[in-house]
This record gives C-alpha cells, sequence and structure tokens, in this order.
C-alpha cells in the first residue's frame, strides 16, 4: 500500500515538471485542452482506480460468501461466525484514512495550481445575463463567443446582470459561479490553436440553473495564436463602425438579434418578451391600452410626451427595460447598458423598421447588388 | 437470555382470530384520530408511497423529456417545473419521510419493547403537519407551479415569475416541523421508554440509525425553517438578504440552505443503512459483524454530517482556504461509510444467508452504496469536483446515494416488515424478480450519467449537445426498466393485500422483539413485557414447517444459555 502511495507521489510529482500534452477524449473524460487538464485528468483516474479496487473487493467477497453460505433446505443456522474483530475493524478504518488524506492532499495542491492565474495574464471581462453571454476585450472589442490567445495565461473576470451563473469550459477542467454583485475569476492556459471557425471551439456552458434559457446559455471558446489573436481583437473591436451607416440593419442586425432571440420572436411567436412582429407598426399607430400600468403607446410616445420618437422608446426599452412593461409580460429582461452602443442600437432598430426583409430565424433576405456584395464578404466578422 | 417465540395454538386455529392493532376498532375517525404508532406509520406509508409515485411520473416526463436535444414533449419552462417538483417531491415528501417517520414509526417501538412512542398525540400532529405541507405543496402547482430548483437557490428563487414559490416554501416549513416532532419523539422515546433489559448496546442497529437520524433532525431542520422564512421576507417584503441589489448575499443563502441539507442527506441514508444492518443479518442469520463499529459509525456519521456542507461550494465564490477545511472534513465521512461497508460484507461470512426479497434489496444497497459512496471521493477532492460539479457525475451520485441506497434500503425495509405490518406474506419470487429490475433498471440509467457527468454535460439542461444524446437515450431507457420494476413490486403488494398467505410471527428468522409478538402486531404490541436478549443471536431458531415460520428451539435455547453462562463463568 505505503509503494503504491510511493508510486502515486512520484507520478505526480514528475507530471508537474513535464511539459503539458493534450489529452484524447477517452471513457470518462473528454479532450483536455488546457495546461491544468492533465494534473485533473490524473487525479481523476487515480481515484477511478482506488474505486474500482474498493469495488471489487466489496462485489467478490459479496458474492463470493452469498453463494459459499447459501441456506440449503434443512440446514441449521450456522453459529461459528465471529462476532467482531477489533484489528480488522480498526485495520479498514485507518487503511482508508490514510487514502482519503493522501487523495485529499494530492486533490488540495491540484486546486491551487488550478485557481492561482500565473501574473502575466490576459484579462477577458465576462458579463453573464438571462440567457447570454458578453466577452469585453482591454481595447473595447466585444464578442459572443470566447476568443482568447493560445500559449497565454488567460484570466476571466466575471460578473453576472442578473442571478446566479457558473462558466464551466469541459475541456479546460475548470469551473466558477458568477455570483451578482460581486467579481468572480477563473483562469486557464490553452496550447492548442482551434482556429476562428465555431465548430471547432470548446464548449462553453453555464453549469448554474438561472432559468428558461439556461441550457442555451452555451458558447465555443476559440484559441487562436497571438498575432492571429491580435488581428481579430483590432477587428472585433471596430466592426460596428467599418459598416456603413445604410448597411446596419442588415448587416449589424441580425448578429446583434441573435442575443435578443431567445425572448423576442420575429414571426409571431409567443416568448418571454413580446415578439418583434410588427413592432413599428404597432409604435407608430394609436391603439389601445399596451402597457402594464394600463398606457397605450400613443400616451408616452410623441412630441412633447416621454419620448418624443419611437427610436427614443425602443432605445431607453433597451437600456432600462423594466421602465414601461408590455402589458402581460413581467420584468426579466437585463439591461444592455454597456453591452450595446449607440451603433449597436441604431441596427436593432433598423431591423425593426425592415422587419420584412428578415425570415422567421432573423437572417436577411434580401441579396445585396454586387458591388455592395464585394464589402459584404471583406467584413464578414464572427 | 431467554425467548418467548412459541407457537400460539390460536394462530394455528383460523377460526380464532387474535385481535391485532387492524382489527382493534373500526372506522375512518379510529384511522384519522388514532394516537397507535401502528396506524400512524401504515398511514404515512400510504401517504409517502403515493408521493413517490407521483414524484416517480415527474422523473420518467423528465427522462422522457431528454430523449432527444431541444423539445421532444415539453417546453423548456414546464421541464424546469418537473425537474424541481421532481427533486422537491423526492426530498421533501418522500425520502425524509419515508424510512423514520414511516418505518420507523411502525417498528421503533415494537423493536424497543415499548407499547407506542412517548408522545403519541404529537405523533400524530406530526402527520398532520404532513398533509398540511403536502397541501401546500400541491396547492403551489395551483398557484403556477414554481421553477426553482429544489434547492432554492437566490436570487433566482426571490426574482422567478412563477408564482407557486411561496406556497412550497411554506409547505417545505410546515414539513419540517413534522420531520423536527418525529425526531423529538424517537429521541425520548428511545432514552425513556426502553424496557428493563434492553440497555443502549443490546438495541438493534436500526435503532441505533432512528436515534442518530433523530438527533439530525432535531438539529438541523430548524436551519432550514429559518431560511425559508427568511427567502419569504425577502420575496414578500423586498428586504435585502441574499439578493446583492438589495445588498443582500447569495452565497450566504447557501451556507444556510446546505447548513440544513447536507445533514438532510444522512437524514436520508443513515436509517437506510440502520435497516440494511437489520436484513444483512436476520436474512443471513449470523450475528452482525462488529455491532459497536456500526452502532458508532452511525453518530459519527450524524455528527460530522454538520460540518461538511461547504463541499456543495467549492465553486460558489467560497474561499480557498474554506473549501480547503471542508474538503479535508468532508473526507472523514467516508470512515464510517467503509466500517460499515465492510462490517456488512463480513457479517454474510460464515452465515447462513437466505436469498429472500428483503435479502436482495440488501445486497443490491451494499454494491449501489459502494458505488455512490466510492464516488463521493472524485467529489470531495478539490481539483476534480471543480470539473465534475453541477454535472450530471453530481447527479449520477446522489441518486446512488439517495435512490438506490436510501430508497432501496426502504423498499427492503418495506419487504422485511411487510408481512409484521400487513399479517400477509407476498409472492416471493415475483418480488425478487422485481429487486432485479429494479437494480438493471437502475444501474443503466444512473450508470450511464457518471459518463455523461464527466464528459462534461451540466445538470438541469433541457436543452444539450447532439453527442451526448446517447447517454441519455440509454437513460431513459432505464428509467422505463426502472419503472417496470416499481410496477411489478407494486403489483406484489397488492396482490399480498387481496390474498396473500397469512403470515407468520417470524416468517424470516428475526430476533429483535418485533418478532416475538404476532404477525400484525396486537393494539399494545406486548401483552407482558417482553424478555430481552442478544438480538442477533440466532443459534436457537428453526425453520418450522407448521408455522412456517421461524420459532425458538427448546433444545438450541438450553445450549445456547449453557454457553452463555460458560462464556461469563
Amino acid at each position: 500500500m505505503l509503494s503504491t502511495l510511493t508510486s502515486i507521489f512520484i507520478a505526480t510529482a514528475s507530471v508537474q515538471a513535464a511539459p503539458p500534452v493534450v489529452t484524447p477524449a477517452d471513457f470518462w473524460l473528454p479532450i483536455g485542452a488546457s495546461v491544468q487538464a492533465h494534473n485533473v485528468d490524473l487525479m481523476f483516474n487515480i481515484i477511478n482506480y482506488i474505486c474500482y479496487f474498493f469495488f471489487v473487493v466489496v462485489l467478490a467477497m459479496m458474492v463470493w460468501f452469498v453463494i459459499k453460505y447459501r441456506a440449503k433446505p434443512g440446514t441449521r443456522i450456522r453459529t461459528d461466525g465471529m462476532t467482531h474483530h477489533t484489528v480488522l475493524e480498526l485495520s479498514w478504518s485507518v487503511i482508508p484514512l490514510l487514502i482519503c488524506i493522501a487523495i485529499f492532499f494530492f486533490g488540495f495542491t491540484g486546486y491551487v495550481d488550478l485557481i492561482t492565474p500565473p501574473k502575466n495574464s490576459f484579462d477577458v471581462n465576462v458579463t453573464a445575463f438571462k440567457w447570454g453571454w458578453q466577452f469585453k476585450y482591454p481595447n473595447g472589442a466585444q464578442s459572443d463567443n470566447l476568443v482568447v490567445p493560445s500559449n497565454r495565461p488567460v484570466r476571466l473576470v466575471m460578473r453576472s446582470n442578473d442571478v446566479l451563473h457558473c462558466c464551466f469550459i469541459p475541456a479546460f477542467r475548470v469551473k466558477k459561479d458568477i455570483v451578482p454583485g460581486r467579481y468572480s475569476t477563473l483562469w486557464f492556459q490553452c496550447d492548442i490553436p482551434t482556429g476562428i471557425e465555431e465548430k471547432n471551439g470548446y464548449h462553453l456552458f453555464c453549469t448554474e440553473y438561472c432559468g428558461t434559457g439556461h441550457s442555451n446559455m452555451n458558447r465555443r471558446v476559440m484559441v487562436l495564436p497571438q498575432a492571429e489573436f491580435d488581428e481579430w481583437l483590432v477587428k472585433q473591436a471596430q466592426w460596428l463602425d467599418e459598416i456603413p451607416d445604410d448597411e446596419l440593419y442588415f448587416k449589424a442586425g441580425p448578429k446583434i438579434y441573435a442575443r435578443c432571440q431567445q425572448c423576442h420572436s420575429l414571426d409571431g411567436t409567443v416568448g418571454l418578451g413580446p415578439s418583434w412582429q410588427g413592432v413599428w407598426t404597432r409604435l407608430t399607430s394609436p391603439g389601445g391600452a399596451r402597457f402594464s400600468d394600463g398606457k397605450s403607446y400613443a400616451d408616452i410616445i410623441g412630441p412633447g410626451k416621454e419620448y418624443a420618437t419611437p427610436e427614443d422608446y425602443i432605445r431607453d426599452s433597451i437600456y432600462n427595460p423594466g421602465k414601461h412593461l408590455v402589458a402581460t409580460y413581467g420584468n426579466v429582461m437585463p439591461t444592455f447598458k454597456g453591452q450595446l452602443t449607440d451603433r449597436g442600437v441604431d441596427s436593432v432598430i433598423g431591423m425593426m423598421k425592415h422587419l420584412d426583409e428578415f425570415d422567421a430565424k432573423g437572417a436577411w433576405t434580401k441579396t445585396l447588388p454586387p458591388a455592395a456584395a464585394k464589402t459584404e464578404s471583406k467584413s464578414e466578422q464572427k | 437470555m431467554t425467548t418467548i417465540v412459541t407457537p400460539r395454538p390460536e394462530l394455528l386455529d383460523t377460526s380464532v382470530r387474535p385481535d391485532n392493532y387492524l382489527t382493534y376498532t373500526r372506522g375512518f375517525l379510529s384511522w384519522a384520530l388514532t394516537l397507535d404508532h401502528k396506524r400512524i406509520g401504515v398511514m404515512y406509508m400510504s401517504a409517502v408511497l403515493a408521493s413517490f409515485f407521483v414524484g416517480g411520473v415527474f422523473a420518467l416526463l423528465l427522462r422522457t423529456e431528454l430523449l432527444t436535444p431541444g423539445r421532444t414533449i415539453v417546453s423548456a419552462d414546464t421541464y424546469n417545473q418537473f425537474f424541481t417538483l421532481h427533486g422537491a417531491i423526492m426530498v421533501f415528501l418522500v425520502i425524509i419521510p419515508s424510512i423514520p417517520a414511516a418505518l420507523g414509526n411502525f417498528i421503533l417501538p415494537i423493536m424497543l419493547g415499548a407499547k407506542d412512542v412517548a408522545f403519541p398525540k404529537l405523533n400524530l400532529f406530526s402527520f398532520y403537519l404532513w398533509i398540511g405541507g403536502a397541501l401546500f405543496t400541491l396547492y403551489s402547482l395551483a398557484a403556477g407551479g414554481f421553477d426553482t430548483g429544489w434547492t432554492f437557490y437566490t436570487p433566482y428563487s426571490t426574482t422567478t415569475t412563477t408564482g407557486g414559490v411561496i406556497p412550497v416554501l411554506t409547505g417545505v416549513f410546515i414539513l419540517g416541523f413534522s420531520s423536527i416532532f418525529t425526531g423529538l419523539n424517537f429521541i425520548v422515546t428511545v432514552h425513556k421508554l426502553r424496557p428493563p433489559g434492553m440497555t443502549w448496546f443490546r438495541m438493534p442497529l436500526f435503532l441505533w440509525a432512528l436515534y442518530a437520524t433523530a438527533i439530525i433532525q432535531v438539529l438541523a431542520t430548524p436551519v432550514l425553517a429559518i431560511t425559508v422564512c427568511l427567502l419569504i421576507v425577502e420575496r414578500t417584503m423586498n428586504i435585502g438578504i441574499f439578493n446583492p441589489s438589495m445588498g443582500g448575499d447569495p452565497v450566504l443563502y447557501q451556507h444556510f440552505f446546505w447548513f440544513y441539507s447536507h445533514p438532510a442527506v444522512y437524514i436520508m441514508i443513515v436509517p437506510a443503512m440502520g435497516i440494511i444492518s437489520e436484513i444483512i443479518s436476520v436474512h443471513g442469520h449470523r450475528q452482525i459483524f462488529g455491532y459497536r463499529f456500526i452502532a458508532f459509525s452511525s453518530i459519527a456519521i450524524a455528527m460530522f454530517s454538520f460540518i461538511v456542507w461547504g463541499h456543495h461550494m467549492f465553486v460558489s465564490g467560497q474561499s480557498g482556504l474554506m473549501n480547503t477545511i471542508f474538503s479535508l472534513i468532508s473526507f472523514s465521512v467516508a470512515i464510517p461509510s467503509a466500517v460499515k461497508t465492510f462490517n456488512w460484507t463480513m457479517t454474510l461470512y460464515k452465515g447462513t444467508i437466505s436469498l429472500t426479497a428483503p435479502m436482495m434489496y440488501g445486497l443490491s444497497f451494499i454494491f449501489l452504496f459502494t458505488i455512490g459512496g466510492l464516488t463521493g471521493i472524485h467529489l470531495a477532492t478539490l481539483n476534480t469536483d471543480v470539473h465534475l460539479h453541477d454535472t450530471y457525475f453530481v447527479v449520477a451520485h446522489f441518486h446512488y446515494v439517495m435512490m438506490g441506497s436510501a430508497l432501496i434500503g426502504m423498499i427492503g425495509g418495506l419487504h422485511h416488515w411487510w408481512p409484521k405490518m400487513t399479517g400477509r406474506m407476498y409472492n416471493e419470487k415475483a418480488a425478487i424478480a422485481a429487486c432485479i429490475i429494479i437494480f438493471i433498471g437502475f444501474n443503466v440509467t444512473f450508470f450511464t450519467q457518471f459518463m455523461l457527468g464527466s464528459q462534461g454535460m451540466p445538470r438541469r439542461y433541457y436543452d444539450y449537445q447532439p453527442e451526448f444524446q446517447i447517454y441519455h437515450v440509454i437513460s431513459t431507457i432505464g428509467a422505463y426498466i426502472m419503472a417496470c420494476g416499481f410496477f411489478l413490486c407494486a403489483a406484489c403488494f397488492v396482490q399480498s393485500l387481496l390474498g396473500g398467505k397469512k403470515a407468520p410471527a417470524n416468517p424470516w428468522g428475526g430476533r429483535s422483539l418485533e418478532w416475538q409478538c404476532t404477525s400484525p402486531p396486537p393494539h399494545d404490541n406486548f401483552s407482558s413485557p417482553p424478555t430481552v436478549g442478544n438480538c442477533y443471536d440466532f443459534s436457537m431458531l428453526r425453520w418450522d414447517e407448521k408455522e412456517q415460520g421461524y420459532v425458538v428451539d427448546k433444545e438450541l435455547e438450553a445450549l445456547a444459555i449453557a454457553a452463555e453462562a460458560r462464556g461469563h463463568s
């Protein structure tokens, strides 16, 4: 037993010194792509083998005894079994205790490595909300998927807009709750670039139950070599600015709408929020009572009223969603203040005005004139 | 060192039926206002089994929904309500009251040699509290349901728009008091109503387990009551306790919640362990191996249960130091659990093992509890828990412990004491078949979920990645198999009630006091104070064809007394 423990110790120590490698997916674990994954997997497998051992011992004893001492008709009840055996009982108290202490110790040291980010880490700001993620970079770039540089420690500084969320990247073996009212951090380093293709990225899940869209809060983590990442970062910061004003609604609109579609449909399907179908008609033609406080659109929109134009109303609904609730809907929408710039809001409003040009999924159904098509393919963004 | 079991002539004569607790009085009120612990136990059992059926239906609906990614039968919101209801019903209405309140109520006083529990009226009151709590839970469905998860984590639970949150919290509050009163009753009963000769170390291990459970119930449940009150206060009056937007702290809620709910895990499993100690030794006809180690391990688990709650919060934002301390202490629970498992296994050594239906459940328990317990190591270890937390690995782990162990223990106990409770035998072969089907279905359902979890599938997910589908399909098939097993098991019981063979006083060969009174027991349990002996000494029993049960053989008894005397001299 002691020699086993020693060999485990040596194995762990030598692994810590060795350069990190990718562990391929196996029966139990998915691909391990971060520098921390290898240690976690080693621990997992060591515990597994300990479990197999004890399970087989218990099962074998049980099956053997049941077969051997099974009552046969007419047999007397045996009375020669011992009632207790202190040495035996102490040994199966103390040996598991020692094993547990050893497991605790390696788990603890592994954990310290897992939660202590190196000093030179690259920080990404993460906002989790019902039900999506916003990743913000030091240069102001924003992204819906997490894009990080390879061969460099990355630290996520995370906050929540509403309820508890949890960031979990299985391939990196990292997880951390995101608690509203405080920052939580998580770090990893991945040395295997995936490219910018979304389908090649690693999964990022929300693992703290947060309501209707909980299981749709999954995104991808794309890992790029540093140079490629820098280039992406610059482009990402400017993507909204690069689109001409009159093309915003069909180029930027659908991309931003991807964040809205979980609650707001385009085809009238009832969701958690009002459908966008016919929204502009509703706003510009006087109707009956449409808000939960009994007011109609016409009561608050118009010259001299709370909102001078419908555009003002839409903008405020994105930044202060709880101010006026459309009748029958609850106050569940998070604010997008700080996440959606003025140009972003413009794109959304533009899209609302041209809904007839979009299909139910938010894809633009018209085609560009040949000249514009060229710019479209050039400015294709993630 | 003597005993009572002698075939009674009136038992053999079917024309003279001895008075028993079922026939003692008749009519609805004689049950509704009964102070008899046995009738209260039977009412609890019926109510718990009805709740189990409802919780089980939700489980099947969940598994059916998860057959395919995206929508299969219901919407995301409905799915969220389903898993919340499944969890809340199974935890608060089924597993927590199942063994202590249902089986414990029936068995504890008889096993102890008492006429009733210490406070019979309080006992009836706690049953009606349970009914009240269950009615509030039902009402919460009418009030719009609730989608918070059975854990009611804030701030989601204080901000969700579903209308049933406050009713169900009120229900949980009331159910908590039901649990506290039962615990209180049992503690006093065990301390004060032991007959002469029933010393602490002559108590059957099931009583030790119920006693340890009662301590946890009395000490931990008030914290749940406080937590639930604070939650209601925050939700109704907008007083910031847990919600950060009002100056509260959501992690505080998790501390409060797990301070109860971790010990609650032991409220569920410790009495089941007690049942297994009984089943393994009685059906193995073998003195329990290491009585004192098992008895003290129950108490040890009860004590440790209060200081390990933080292991539910390793990634919650709790400090690294706290995580380390909680991880270390959590491993301490492994030791008494290991002791019990090894002692049960050793009890089989040189036994005279009858593979009866209760014994099959007992063996299933050892198998499933070993897996459930060992996978706890992955979750107590800090760095592996970070990966596994809130995935299906955790779901599988606690189902192995809470269902595979606690509930299988309860069903095993029900088979064990069924002849005593109803006076009827059941079809043994069919019951064993049901047990095997449940066992297979269980492992197909939940072993798959270990793989799902370690591969990274988060829990409480309505929709999932296509690569996980194969595991979900297998798991769902397992759930249907399990359901078939439970229906067969229920059919056995119904058949037994309608036309089962009459049960002898001692069908399995037990030696604890409940096997000394008739089946079903008389209203007062014992006509004269019972004589207490070694409840695990099976040497004097022999099978009696005429009685169709075990009886004490006079010659063997004399031998045993002589051996005892030699031992003392």
